[in-house]
């Protein structure tokens, strides 16, 4: 591992989050274009991050959404009544 | 300034999400029903102080965050500020690819077999304090500077406690998938 890869795996979720200056992005990306095992690591960390998002998800029942209309819908009625 | 009048038909869109981030909070759904209704009555009665225009999503995710550490310190007295040992940066990506040697696509292989149980075991296997971040980000796809903002933390620590945190968690489904025998190791 050589130093500029070294230097692109401490940058890596700065890269993924896209919370990195332009010119340090293009420097990344620089590296990636040549290098084959930072690239392949690179995707790796992107699968995960994007199997985190999308299989972590559950989704609330129908009565809560229900409840949540209903509660709302009270606290509103509190405040225009009488 | 938000009408209150609008706040049904702007906000109920992020209830699914919200209470899916709210379950993985409290790693149970009867705190997490809790945590959301609080939610939004809170959302609902301060609604005329959000400024219309701007990010209701990180606004309603403020709220939620702030209710679930709130909730949880009245419990537990103090909040866990728990500290996770030094980790390998790569870390699941260097271990499939000692189990399954040079194969370009083994490691991929091995991410597809995870199921949803599997990530939100490891997931809520994280501390709070290492938790919440990862769940900003990586599920909710905050910025740094939100997350920071949502949680009253320096953006540095948000940034520490996010790239530990996700260490931690390529630990965790490394574990899970050394237990279901899909590291893709040649047999």
């Amino acid at each position: 591992m050589s130093s500029s890869c070294e230097h692109a795996v401490e940058q890596i979720y700065y890269y993924l989050d896209g919370e990195m200056s332009y010119v340090r992005r293009m420097r990344i990306r620089w590296h990636l274009r040549r290098c084959g095992g930072c690239c392949r690591a690179f995707d790796f960390e992107e699968q995960v991050k994007m199997m985190v998002r999308q299989k972590s998800r559950t989704e609330p029942s129908a009565e809560l959404i229900q409840r949540l209309r209903t509660l709302i819908r009270e606290e509103a009625g509190e405040d225009t009544g009488p | 300034m938000a009408d209150q009048a609008n706040f049904e038909a702007d906000a109920m869109q992020y209830a699914p999400q919200l209470y899916s981030a709210a379950l993985r909070m409290t790693r149970n759904p009867a705190d997490a029903e809790d945590v959301v209704q609080e939610t939004f009555l809170k959302a609902y009665r301060a609604y005329d102080s959000f400024e219309a225009g701007t990010n209701l999503k990180a606004w309603l995710y403020r709220i939620l965050t702030n209710t679930y550490i709130n909730r949880y310190r009245k419990a537990q007295r103090r909040p866990s500020e728990v500290e996770l040992g030094e980790l390998q940066d790569l870390y699941l990506y260097k271990r499939l690819g000692e189990e399954s040697g040079a194969s370009e696509s083994a490691e991929s292989q091995v991410l597809e077999q995870f199921v949803d149980t599997d990530v939100v075991q490891a997931l809520e296997s994280l501390p709070d304090n290492f938790r919440i971040p990862v769940l900003l980000a990586d599920v909710e796809g905050f910025a740094y500077k939100e997350i920071a903002e949502m949680l009253d933390i320096p953006i540095g620590t948000v940034m520490s406690r996010l790239h530990r945190g996700r260490k931690a968690l390529q630990k965790k489904l490394w574990h899970l998938a050394e237990e279901r025998g899909i590291t893709g190791k040649a047999s």
